[in-house]
């Protein structure tokens, strides 16, 4: 039981990180399918950290890797800025493109690292066992982890940025009306720069947050398995709204643990049940939840359009 | 010497293949209601779009009180103390009025918002110019009216000097008309100096002091309204004498070809019924118009008659064939045919070159379609270029010009064209001349009224008083989803028919 | 000459050529950084895929690999193509696929099905995934991307339970259909004879070239691809219209996971692969048919040259110096390719734009001021 906890919340700060990435950008207007593609780059970031920076401060170890995953991520999520925003291209496809991109990239430069390292080598592994133990807090026997705690942060800066500050109450006129923005002399690009670079470093974060979670060693052939997607499946359950994301992410969150922990429960285990099963659960319930949610959704309004100072 | 707040001196803007401003001269005085008239296409949104620094012209200065100024963006026309509520209001829907009224100029500490001294400053300017709203409503629960005083408000917020409203009247019920023309003389008589762009003659007249006419990007003249007459104004708009009345003689009425009863249907918006119990008739022969203020059901009305929204409740039968369930594609071939309300909405397929729209509603009869599914491209050739030519549809390649790249009124001749060629029995127009200059309203009452002659039921939808007057046999009046009242337009006066639409008459009507 | 630059599939055929060098450039850039010693022979070799081996024979039979795995992928080009120009993202597609590679193994190992009730089951499988898709967007508004992901996933699971049930004892691979039932493996048709006896070059390759052109006619010619292609541009329009919106998105679903049901028979069915039970990631057939279709300008006879390009480039990563690289260098560049697809229009209009300054210069010097021909002022 105190197992399947840990992981649901572990799984849920994940997924909260990577959805507020989300509810950021498309309240600038920009759809980030790319999600998935960044938190690849930012794993990548952080696991770069983690398992070549001989610090033995744990501070510091969580402090850099953070960094590393958050600079990765806004950096990669430039390519989707230039693209959608300045050249005003399809943001399914660009989206698409970092995801296949983020995978790809990411397995040849670690590729290319393990056989520089060692010739016999061609895994796309990397192993970060004692930077990992740096993240946890052992309390009789629940693994506490500081994305946890970090996570819940994320959500209460998130909802104060979004509606106490002018920074907030700008970017989400961008993502609404950005015309109207533009009229009262709000730049919308650069909004829409920043949000798309908010979500990117948020990306990156959950990333590396994903990577953490139940392993020690993480093969980047495997991308993270339509997390960004499910990260944007809790944003659209949440309404675009962070409290509600932080609860959806936990729904979320809860059937993804599952599967890793369904063998502690008798009841469960008794089915006898594929592991598959488990592995699809998160899936299918999105799916549902998303057909009984979406009909009535709101997502901001501009979301999704390039703006074009030209078309008034 | 006189002074002027702004002026705009000898502006010329080209654009590739057209001047758009061909050295305009515009000067506003303090504390002068100023009317800027023309059609649509005569230049004003350009010569506003320069002022705002979104276009730079090529020629011709701007000054400020006398004093030269640059203009590069609408951050610098704001700075110069200019605001503008435009036609299309630039408000964020989800958000509050105050929230609308602070953006772009939000008071606040390290970032963090501090609303409170903003809400009473919004107080205060509400009070001292009589502009009631409130400020933590949504903008999506508030009436048009209010929408525009929340746009005033913003103007006000930011200290403006300069005030540049755009066709505001067009979407505002008579009584919130002469409202706002009290506000705009409370502002001038406040020392705000106003530019009022419009066409309607009545209203310039009304407010302004001085009127400025444009036509096809030239300058035509600045009068003095009080020396004017609309008619000669109306002259200088369009380069000739136009009738104001339509030529029609007087009906003949036939059949029912429509009958609706105790129509009722749901709104998108709210929880209530948008049409509520509605009942009416329309005969051959005969134009009716259904006229009220945008947003009293006339949309959903139109929606339950062409199938696009299912009735609550209710009946209607066409030449009659009971349709209540008759699906959109059962009622076109049965004899409807549908001008929509918005011609890039529902009218026409953008992308789709003008032939392609010209079969929107009819491609998939046997005059266009082969019996294995394939189009007959040189019938539809054939059939577009007799209309082009048929209803004098102007484009730059033809048949196949892509619809987006052709003007508003081409496009909406375009569909009249289409919809009209079906020979219906009954033509529902929708505010068929919305945004159209007068040369093309003009062509479109013509067709409406050739159509009533040739033997045809008319439904015409419409918000404009003058086309409410004119073209209709009948009018049948809607507020909130209910007729309020039938009128005879020979008989009846603009006054009478604004208290029916603002809902403080009403009679019992048996369709 | 500016004539044909003005023609709207050169154009596209240009901003595709424009896209493929950056591509490969970025490629090679980043083998540079890897290893400067190798690196232009690698890139090479990625060009050259089969050309890479010496004898001319074992160069045909090559050819005829990369043919047949081409053709699943222009199916999923279709499917992609198809659906985008209904205004639908089906990136699905791999969903789609993984069900009809599922439906055709199963029907062919377990059931003993013959080739071609096998190849219309996995059509059937892959358009009710779509179906799904279709009716999801249509009925609840969910938005087709998400749920195709969700989808994605779903099928890859459920075809690892089912296909565990015919699977070697030994390996986590599916059975061999030619050892297990050959009436299941798509008839060759002397095809094979063309290719150096590669027995892997079936009909899939004349069918999958005839599909393509029946879905360009489909689009272009027919009352239907009027209506879809209506529904995808302006749907309120299309509804106005009186066509039927939610019918137009679930049949457009259907026909295109119907397209990547039948492309993964095409490949399972020649025994080119087998399927691996254990497999955890989304094959990339499917999102490689999201490069190939708009690599091909979103035509279906583009999409056959530019899928093949993307399985040449596949193939050819196989050949890099594996001493110092991956073979996912490939998929690094046709994933870049796409994200330079993105660049598409803005190279057309950029293209339009140096067309129209040449002109305006040379159009300048008989005439000094434009007449008025603007698209407002023609009254």
């Amino acid at each position: 039981m105190l197992l399947l906890i840990q992981y649901t919340l572990i799984f849920s700060s994940v997924l909260i990180l990577v959805a507020l990435g989300g509810c950021i950008s498309e309240h600038s207007g920009v759809i980030n399918l790319g999600l998935e593609g960044i938190m690849v780059i930012g794993a990548l970031g952080g696991a770069l950290v983690m398992r070549y920076c001989n610090t033995s401060s744990a501070f510091v170890m969580v402090m850099l890797s953070i960094l590393a995953a958050m600079l990765f991520g806004s950096v990669y999520s430039s390519l989707l800025g230039v693209a959608c925003i300045n050249f005003k291209a399809d943001q399914t496809l660009v989206g698409t493109a970092l995801n296949l991109l983020g995978t790809a990239a990411a397995t040849v430069f670690v590729k290319a690292l393990n056989t520089a390292a060692n010739p016999d080598d061609h895994s796309s592994e990397i192993e970060y066992v004692r930077a990992r133990k740096m993240f946890i807090v052992n309390i009789h026997g629940f693994e506490f982890n500081w994305f946890m705690l970090i996570a819940v942060i994320a959500v209460i800066v998130v909802a104060v940025m979004l509606y106490r500050t002018k920074f907030g109450l700008r970017l989400m006129a961008c993502g609404e009306h950005p015309q109207a923005a533009d009229s009262v002399g709000i730049n919308v690009y650069k909004m829409r720069w920043a949000g798309v670079l908010l979500s990117g470093a948020l990306g990156g974060l959950g990333g590396i947050c994903y990577i953490l979670a139940g392993v020690s060693i993480w093969k980047f052939e495997n991308g993270v398995a339509g997390f960004g997607f499910l990260a944007l499946a809790v944003m659209i359950f949440g309404q675009w709204k962070p409290a509600r994301i932080a609860l959806a992410a936990l729904l979320f969150g809860l059937f993804r643990a599952l599967s890793n922990t369904y063998i502690g429960f008798p009841a469960l285990a008794a089915l006898n049940l594929p592991s598959n099963v488990y592995n699809m659960m998160p899936y299918i319930v999105s799916l549902i939840v998303l057909a009984l949610t979406s009909k009535n959704s709101r997502a901001p309004k501009a979301e999704g359009i390039p703006y074009d100072k030209g078309s008034r | 010497m006189e002074q002027y707040a702004i002026e705009m001196l000898h502006i010329t803007k080209k654009f590739p293949g057209i001047i758009a401003n061909d050295d305009i001269t515009l000067q506003l005085k303090k504390g002068e209601i100023h009317a800027l008239l023309g059609e649509n296409g005569a230049g004003k949104s350009t010569l506003m779009s320069v002022l705002f620094g979104l276009y730079q012209p090529e020629e011709g200065t701007i000054k400020k009180d006398g004093v030269e100024v640059r203009i590069n963006n609408p951050n610098d026309a704001n700075d110069l103390g200019i605001g503008m509520v435009h036609q299309h209001f630039k408000l964020v829907e989800c958000f509050t009025v105050l929230d609308n009224i602070i953006l772009g100029v939000e008071p606040n500490k390290l970032g963090f918002l501090q609303k409170q001294e903003a809400r009473e400053k919004v107080l205060a300017l509400s009070e001292k110019y009589g502009l009631r709203v409130d400020p933590d409503a949504k903008i999506e629960d508030i009436t048009v009216g209010m929408q525009q005083r929340t746009e005033i408000l913003k103007m006000l917020y930011r200290d403006n000097e300069i005030l540049i409203f755009d066709e505001p009247t067009a979407v505002l019920t008579p009584q919130e008309i002469s409202e706002l023309m009290l506000i705009m003389k409370n502002l001038a008589a406040e020392g705000k100096s106003i530019l009022f762009i419009s066409h309607k003659l009545n209203e310039i007249m009304e407010v302004a002091d001085r009127c400025t006419v444009l036509r096809k990007g030239k300058y035509i003249g600045t009068v003095n309204t009080k020396d004017t007459t609309p008619e000669s104004l109306s002259a200088m708009m369009v380069g000739r004498n136009v009738n104001f009345h339509v030529q029609k003689t007087p009906a003949t009425p036939g059949e029912v070809v429509l009958s609706i009863e105790n129509m009722t249907v749901a709104s998108k918006v709210h929880k209530n019924n948008a049409v509520k119990n509605v009942s009416l008739k329309v005969r051959a022969g005969e134009i009716v118009c259904l006229a009220g203020i945008d947003g009293n059901g006339q949309s959903e009305f139109v929606y339950g008659l062409s199938g696009l929204e299912p009735l609550v409740s209710g009946k209607i039968t066409l030449c009659g064939k009971d349709i209540t369930k008759a699906s959109i594609r059962e009622r076109s071939v049965m004899g409807i045919s549908h001008i929509p309300e918005d011609r890039h909405k529902h009218g026409l397929v953008l992308d789709y070159s003008l032939e392609d729209n010209l079969i929107l509603q009819t491609y998939f009869g046997p005059e266009f379609t082969s019996s294995a599914g394939f189009l007959k491209r040189k019938s539809i050739r054939d059939y577009a270029n007799r209309l082009i030519e048929q209803y004098d549809v102007r484009s730059g390649q033809g048949a196949i010009t892509t619809a987006r790249s052709m003007s508003g009124g081409n496009q909406q001749k375009a569909i009249i064209a289409r919809e009209i060629d079906k020979a219906p029995e009954l033509l529902i127009a929708v505010q068929p001349t919305r945004g159209l200059d007068v040369g093309a309203i003009e062509y479109i009452h013509k067709q409406l009224i050739a159509q009533r002659d040739a033997g045809k039921a008319v439904l015409l939808i419409s918000l404009e008083l003058d086309e409410v007057m004119d073209v209709p046999d009948r009018i049948l009046v809607m507020y909130e989803g209910e007729i309020v009242g039938e009128l005879d337009p020979k008989k009846t006066t603009q006054e009478e028919l604004g208290l029916y639409m603002a809902g403080a008459k009403r009679d019992e009507v048996k369709a | 000459m500016k004539k044909a630059l003005r023609n709207p599939g050169v154009q596209a055929f240009i901003a595709s050529i424009i896209c493929i060098i950056l591509g490969l450039l970025v490629g090679y850039i980043v083998l540079l950084f890897i290893n400067p010693e190798g690196a232009a022979e690698s890139i090479l070799n990625v060009i050259k895929n089969f050309f890479t081996w010496s004898k001319p024979k074992t160069q045909l039979k090559q050819f005829g690999n990369t043919l047949a795995k081409t053709m699943p992928l222009l199916m999923c080009s279709l499917s992609i193509l198809f659906a985008y120009k209904v205004g639908l993202f089906n990136i699905g597609v791999a969903g789609q696929y993984v069900a009809g590679s599922c439906a055709c193994l199963y029907a062919a190992l377990a059931w003993g099905w013959s080739w071609l009730p096998c190849l219309l089951f996995a059509i059937a499988a892959g358009a009710v995934l779509g179906a799904i898709v279709g009716f999801l967007k249509s009925y609840c508004n969910v938005n087709e991307v998400i749920s195709g992901i969700m989808l994605n996933w779903i099928s890859l699971y459920t075809a690892n339970t089912i296909l565990s049930k015919v699977k070697e004892v030994a390996s986590p691979y599916t059975m061999y259909i030619n050892e297990v039932n050959p009436s299941a493996l798509l008839p060759n048709a002397g095809l094979d004879t063309l290719f150096a006896k590669n027995k892997y070059v079936t009909i899939a390759v004349p069918l999958a070239l005839l599909i393509a052109i029946a879905v360009s006619i489909v689009l272009n010619k027919t009352r239907l691809g009027y209506e879809l292609k209506a529904t995808g541009s302006n749907k309120n329009a299309a509804k106005y219209a009186g066509m039927r919106e939610n019918r137009n998105i679930i049949l457009t679903l259907v026909i295109a996971g119907g397209l990547a049901g039948l492309g993964a028979a095409m490949l399972y069915q020649t025994g080119y692969m087998r399927w691996e039970c254990t497999q955890s990631s989304v094959p990339s057939m499917g999102f490689n048919g999201i490069a190939a279709a708009f690599l091909g300008g979103l035509s279906p006879i583009g999409a056959i040259f530019s899928s093949f390009f993307i399985q040449h480039i596949t193939d050819g990563g196989q050949y890099v110096n594996t001493n110092f690289y991956s073979s996912q260098i490939s998929d690094l560049i046709s994933s870049v390719i796409i994200y330079l697809c993105g660049f598409v229009l803005f190279i057309k209009i950029t293209m339009n734009n140096i067309l129209d300054r040449s002109g305006e210069k040379k159009m300048q010097k008989p005439k000094a001021a434009p007449a008025g021909s603007g698209k407002d002022g023609d009254k």
